[in-house]
C-alpha cells in the first residue's frame, strides 16, 4: 500500500505516493522524472546515483524515498542556474572534457560540487578521496581530475563556493 | 526487490512495540549494508524499522565518560574536532572508510551490529576498551564491546533490543595509538585491520591494546601480544616476539580477496608496524 511521501528536491517541495520501500533513486527518477541522477551497481559501490542530502554526498540507490522527508535532497538538475546556465563544475568538465559516455558524469559532478563546497582549493588528493566513491568505467580519471581542478579555478577564491539549491 | 514496509518510530519505545508487533522486522540505520542484502535476497524483512528519528541516538557527549549514539555517522565522527582530537583512533578508522557517500549514510552502531570481521571500526574500539549500551523492552544494559560479537554476522543483542551507544573510557594521558588497514583498493573490504592503543610511561608501554579486524569470525583484541608487551619498552626482540604472539592469536580464512597464509603474515607485519608508529608518533 503505498503511503503519503512529502520530499524537499532542489529547493522545491512535493507530496506524492510511495511505496514504502521505495528507494530515493527511483522515486527521483520515476515519479519526478529527474533522469539525470543515474543507477550503475544499485549497492552503493558505484556513484553513479549520487545527490546531496542537507548538502552532503550520498548514494540514492542506498536510501528509502521515506527516510529523506523533511531533509534537503539536490540533484544534478538543481546544480543549473537561471536560463539554464550551466554551474562552474557543470561548465569544467565540459570545457575539460571530464565527460566520455556521460553515465559517471552526474555523480561525478555532485560529488565534486560538495567538495568545492567544503574545500574551495583542494589537493590532488583531496580530490581522489572526494571521487573514490564515483567509478568511471570510460577510465576518464586523469581528466576528471583535472576538471575538478579547473572548476575550482572557476570558482575561485573567496567567492563562497557554489553554493547548491 | 522484494517491497518491505517501513517504520519510523520516534522513540525507542515505540520502536520495541513496532519489532515486537512485527514478526522478522528489522531495525536499520544508514542502510548501506542492509539494502544491499535485501536487494540481493540475503535478507527478507518483515519490515523494516528504520532509527533515523528517534533522535537521542544521535548525540555525542564528551565527559566522565564519551558516549557516542550509535545513529552517529561515520561523516558525523569525522566533523566533530572535540571527538577526534580525544580519539585520534577514531579517525584514523572513519577517514579511509569505504566511501564519501557511505561515510555520510553508514553508522557507527550500524557498522558495530553488523558484527562482519571485517568491520572498519571494530578494531580501534576494541584498542579503545568500548563498551556498548543496550537498550531494550526491558531495560538497559552495558556491554564490553569484545564480548558483544558473537561470531560474523552475531551479536549479542536480543530480539527487539537496540545498540544505544558507544561508551569510551576519558581519553588517557600520555596515550600513542595507530591504526593500519590494508585493502587491494581504496574502497574494497579490509584484508586485515589491526589497532594499538597504550600509554607511554617513559619508554615503557602501559595498558597495551591490540586489536586486529577481518582475520578470525569476530574483530577480536590480540590478548597474548597485549600481555607481553604490557610495561616493556621496544626494541626489536620485542617486536619479533608481538609479531609472532599476533600469528598465533588469529584464525584466517582463505577467499577471493587474499589466503589465510597472507593474512596471517600481513597481519604480524601490520602489528609490527603499528606499534613501532605509534611509539614514533609525536604529541
Amino acid at each position: 500500500m503505498n503511503v503519503e511521501c512529502t520530499l524537499e528536491v532542489n529547493g522545491s517541495s512535493t507530496t506524492l505516493q510511495v511505496a514504502p520501500s521505495a528507494r530515493l533513486i527511483d522515486v527521483l527518477r520515476e515519479d519526478l522524472g529527474l533522469t539525470g541522477t543515474k543507477e550503475g551497481c544499485g549497492n552503493g559501490e558505484c556513484g553513479s546515483c549520487t545527490v546531496l542530502l542537507d548538502g552532503r554526498p550520498v548514494n540514492a540507490c542506498l536510501l528509502v524515498a521515506l527516510e529523506v522527508e523533511g531533509r534537503a535532497v539536490t540533484t544534478i538538475e538543481g546544480l543549473l542556474g537561471p536560463g539554464g546556465k550551466l554551474s562552474h563544475v557543470q561548465q569544467a568538465f565540459v570545457e575539460t572534457g571530464g565527460i566520455q559516455c556521460g553515465f559517471c558524469t552526474p555523480g561525478m559532478i555532485m560529488s565534486a560540487t560538495a567538495l568545492l563546497e567544503a574545500t574551495p582549493a583542494p589537493s590532488d588528493a583531496e580530490i581522489r578521496d572526494a571521487l573514490v566513491g564515483n567509478l568511471c568505467r570510460c577510465t576518464g580519471y586523469a581528466q576528471i581530475i583535472e576538471s575538478v581542478r579547473a572548476a575550482a579555478e572557476l570558482i575561485g577564491p573567496g567567492s563562497g563556493g557554489e553554493t547548491p539549491r | 526487490m522484494t517491497p518491505f514496509d517501513y517504520h519510523r518510530p520516534e522513540t525507542l519505545a515505540e520502536a520495541f512495540r513496532i519489532a515486537g508487533a512485527i514478526p522478522g522486522a528489522r531495525y536499520v540505520a544508514g542502510g548501506t549494508d542492509m539494502m544491499v542484502r535485501i536487494r540481493s535476497g540475503r535478507e527478507r524483512p518483515g519490515a523494516l524499522i528504520s532509527l533515523g528519528r528517534i533522535d537521542t541516538l544521535s548525540r555525542i557527549e564528551l565527559g566522565s565518560v564519551t558516549q557516542i549514539g550509535a545513529r552517529t555517522t561515520i561523516g558525523q565522527v569525522l566533523e566533530h574536532p572535540e571527538l577526534t582530537a580525544a580519539y585520534p583512533l577514531l579517525a584514523l578508522a572513519a577517514r579511509p572508510f569505504a566511501s564519501v557517500q557511505v561515510r555520510n549514510l553508514a553508522t557507527v552502531g550500524g557498522n558495530v551490529c553488523n558484527a562482519s570481521p571485517a568491520a572498519d571500526m571494530a578494531p580501534v574500539l576494541l584498542a579503545l576498551d568500548a563498551r556498548v549500551e543496550i537498550e531494550g523492552p526491558q531495560g538497559t544494559r552495558e556491554v564490553p564491546l569484545d564480548a558483544f560479537f558473537k561470531g560474523p554476522g552475531q551479536t549479542d543483542l536480543a530480539p527487539r533490543e537496540v545498540l544505544t551507544s558507544i561508551v569510551l573510557e576519558p581519553p588517557r594521558p600520555e596515550a600513542r595509538s595507530c591504526f593500519l588497514r590494508r585493502s587491494r583498493v581504496g574502497m574494497d573490504i579490509a584484508l586485515t585491520s589491526v589497532a594499538v592503543h597504550f600509554q607511554l610511561a617513559g619508554n615503557r608501554l602501559t595498558r597495551p591494546r591490540v586489536a586486529a579486524g577481518a582475520v578470525a569470525p569476530c574483530p577480536l583484541r590480540l590478548r597474548a601480544v597485549e600481555n607481553l608487551l604490557e610495561g616493556r619498552a621496544v626494541d626489536a626482540a620485542l617486536l619479533d616476539e608481538a609479531a609472532r604472539l599476533a600469528e598465533g592469536e588469529i584464525a584466517p580464512i582463505t577467499d577471493i580477496r587474499a589466503s589465510a597464509s597472507y593474512r596471517r603474515r600481513l597481519t604480524s607485519t601490520l602489528v609490527r608496524r603499528a606499534i613501532t608508529a605509534a611509539c614514533e608518533e609525536s604529541r
